[in-house]
């Protein structure tokens, strides 16, 4: 299967299947390719899918899209190709889909048996494979034509494995480029287990037309042989010996087989081993043709080592990978941790000043303190909700909602804490708004957070004001909910990372998930949130949500207005 | 003679409210900041018996406003109460550390106690 890997942007480390005959890739919630990065265009381009392969299309964005370094408008893809769109760079791999049944399960590795041994008719050292190309007193032409296959096949060797990142696909990928040059009927790449340093079957392969229930045995003393002296083996045909008829190996129909050693940087990774074979009930022809030579042997060698290298290569990016998915929980942890810290002082402190208004019979005291309380678990809560949001992809509930209503729940909630920070909120209902389908709980966090964030922005500055509005016309294909401050502005240097997570201004204020989390509910609901900010002047925030077919008549209304504004003693401008 | 003073800084309103509340009741100037270098100036103007430093993480810790507190400290020979990490070596060499999250009551103690001794 195709895929596309993600090594570099926001999403490093992804992988994307790409299934199905055209697949659009973008920003855009629900698309199947959708990636997070805002230099990227909502539908930036698609991969089509025909006899040839992949196809992929830039679909006019913003930004441009790019293999291989060089601006495309239609490219066909091919192995390894990288392709970047905004910050978002991915590897190209396509492993072709075989007939051939593969499976690790029909392959067992039987017992020591001193006397396979002795059908070793020939090895070959890793010096033996680099010595594949050197030249030959036989000068003619069929010497050159066989060593330019031989030479085509390494080039093809080296080209398919250095492109990928994936080990199952690579393996596939050896065995594939294998089975084209050699009438192996079967095979099977073991690895090295890292942890008991047996070898262990990754993938196997058996040629269309051999029966795929059939076990595949391999001889344990061939495996250890070229193990331990890091040679590859071949064995002859076994018919004529009589020794032969009676181990596991002939019993299995094999009839001829070559094992080599992966032979990697710092020590054997992993074992090729490739057979052919005659199924149960067949007659083994009185004087089979051989199909292995030497001149596969030597070939199979330098091809197990260039796979080898390609396969501590993989592991190395997966050890790599995650070494920063670590980094980056040990992070997180550390920074859910100091916030965690920073509530539970505040609950320390609230508790502490109920006690002293208790011992003292000070009713004032008391309520300044379970105030502090209060604000803390909503606090903890707060953190809770947005953590949970976050760390999970959710499906939203989509139901015919009223918006008025979300928004003016939102504004209700934050009427305290406005009044509190002396900010003004300013937000009328419309009229015309007719029903949205969106999941109330999650837009009601979304919004919540904005304007949480707006609030805060504007603090202690004169004739502070937050200013909540809905943008919508019925032949708009979205409906944008406006939360504008003017506050302080946002620095063109941080706007980029203000969707980042654990990203924050706010010092112990802020928990660096709000606006991340505001943006993966808009994505969700297939829409996106986006800012327009003036340092010193203030900030917009634009959540669009697709106006999605299917609304039913207008929203009500709610009945009070929702102007809310500071209380009459508390100024709206602060001086400091 | 007057009543002994402390000086509070701390970015959380909240623990600001709690120290001024409970230190206020029992007698104690409080005077509070809730960044560095306003408080800094107060300590510079009202020179009180006790400082109250809250070091929040990446912001004062090792910084010239660290530094400059601990000099004023040693300089108008009032007591300096750290709260949070901070590390001892050139920029901070006395004064009490007390880690985060604190209990109010033993913080309030040492700041009652320290203070007497001041005045």
């Amino acid at each position: 299967m195709a895929t596309l890997f993600v090594l570099q942007g926001r999403d490093k480390g992804k992988r994307f299947d790409l299934r199905g005959p055209a697949q659009t890739l973008g920003r855009e919630s629900g698309i199947p390719l959708q990636v997070s990065d805002s230099e990227v265009s909502r539908r930036h381009a698609e991969i089509h899918k025909d006899d040839q392969g992949y196809v992929l299309v830039d679909l006019g964005s913003s930004n441009g899209t790019f293999v291989n370094a060089e601006q495309i408008t239609e490219r066909r893809l091919t192995n390894g190709d990288r392709l970047q769109i905004g910050r978002t760079l991915f590897l190209f791999t396509d492993a072709d889909e075989r007939s051939d049944a593969p499976s690790v399960k029909a392959v067992d590795i039987v017992g020591a048996a001193d006397v396979e041994a002795s059908r070793i008719v020939k090895s070959a050292s890793q010096d033996d494979g680099s010595r594949l190309f050197s030249a030959s007193d036989h000068a003619d032409s069929p010497w050159l034509a066989a060593a330019r296959n031989n030479l085509q096949l390494m080039y093809r060797t080296a080209l398919a494995v250095s492109h990928t990142l994936d080990i199952d696909q690579l393996l596939a990928r050896i065995l594939d480029m294998i089975f084209d040059w050699v009438e192996a009927d079967r095979g099977c790449i073991m690895l090295v287990d890292h942890e008991t340093d047996a070898l262990t079957p990754a993938a196997s392969r058996i040629r269309k037309g051999i029966n795929a229930d059939q076990r595949l045995t391999i001889s344990r003393t061939i495996l250890d042989y070229v193990t331990e002296r890091q040679e590859g083996v071949l064995t002859s045909n076994a018919g004529d010996d009589e020794r032969w008829r009676s181990e596991s190996v002939i019993s299995q129909g094999v009839r001829e087989a070559i094992c080599v050693p992966m032979q990697g940087r710092y020590g054997i990774v992993g074992a090729i081993y490739i057979d052919t074979y005659t199924p149960a009930g067949k007659v083994l022809p009185t004087r089979p043709v051989n199909k292995f030579t030497e001149e596969h042997l030597k070939l199979m060698v330098a091809i197990g080592h260039q796979a080898a290298l390609a396969v501590e290569d993989t592991s190395y990016y997966s050890a790599m990978l995650q070494a920063e998915r670590l980094a980056t929980m040990g992070q997180t942890i550390a920074t859910l941790s100091h916030h965690i810290k920073n509530i539970l002082q505040g609950i320390r402190g609230g508790s502490y000043l109920i006690e002293e208004g208790l011992k003292d019979n000070d009713n004032d005291v008391v309520r300044r303190g379970w105030r502090i309380v209060e604000k803390n678990q909503e606090r903890i809560s707060h953190l809770v909700m947005d953590m949970l949001t976050f760390s999970k992809d959710r499906e939203p509930e989509l139901v015919a909602s009223n918006l008025n209503e979300t928004i003016g729940d939102v504004v209700e909630l934050m009427k305290t804490r406005a009044a509190e920070a002396q900010v003004e909120i300013a937000w009328q209902p419309r009229g015309d708004l007719p029903q949205f389908h969106f999941d109330p709980d999650l837009l009601h966090r979304a919004i919540l957070n904005v304007v949480t964030n707006a609030i805060d922005a504007c603090e202690k500055r004169d004739a502070a004001r937050v200013d909540i509005a809905v943008d919508w016309s019925a032949d708009h294909r979205f409906v944008q909910i406006v939360v504008a401050d003017n506050g302080a502005g946002i620095d063109p240097d941080d706007i980029q990372r203000i969707f980042s997570v654990f990203e924050s201004k706010k010092g112990s204020r802020g928990t660096g998930l709000g606006l991340p989390v505001s943006q993966k509910i808009m994505r969700e609901h297939g829409g996106d949130i986006r800012v327009e900010s003036t340092p010193g002047a203030g900030s917009r925030f634009y959540l669009e949500l697709p106006a999605q077919a299917g609304a039913t008549g207008v929203s009500p209304v709610p009945t009070e207005a929702d102007n809310v504004a500071p209380p009459n003693n508390a100024p709206t401008c602060h001086s400091e | 003679m007057s009543a002994p003073s402390v000086l509070i800084v701390d970015a959380s309103a909240e623990n600001r409210e709690v120290l001024r509340t409970v230190l206020g009741r029992r007698g104690l100037t409080v005077f509070e900041a809730e960044a560095a270098e306003q408080g800094l100036e107060l300590a510079r103007e009202h020179h009180p018996d006790v400082i109250v430093l809250d070091v929040e993480e990446k912001q004062h810790a090792h910084s010239a406003a660290g530094q400059q507190f601990a000099d004023e400290a040693d300089a108008s020979g009032c007591q300096l109460i750290v709260l949070g990490k901070i590390r001892r070596g050139p920029v901070f060499t006395g004064g009490h550390v007390i880690s985060k999250p604190y209990h109010f009551a033993p913080l309030i103690h040492t700041i009652e106690q320290l203070a007497a001794k001041a005045a």
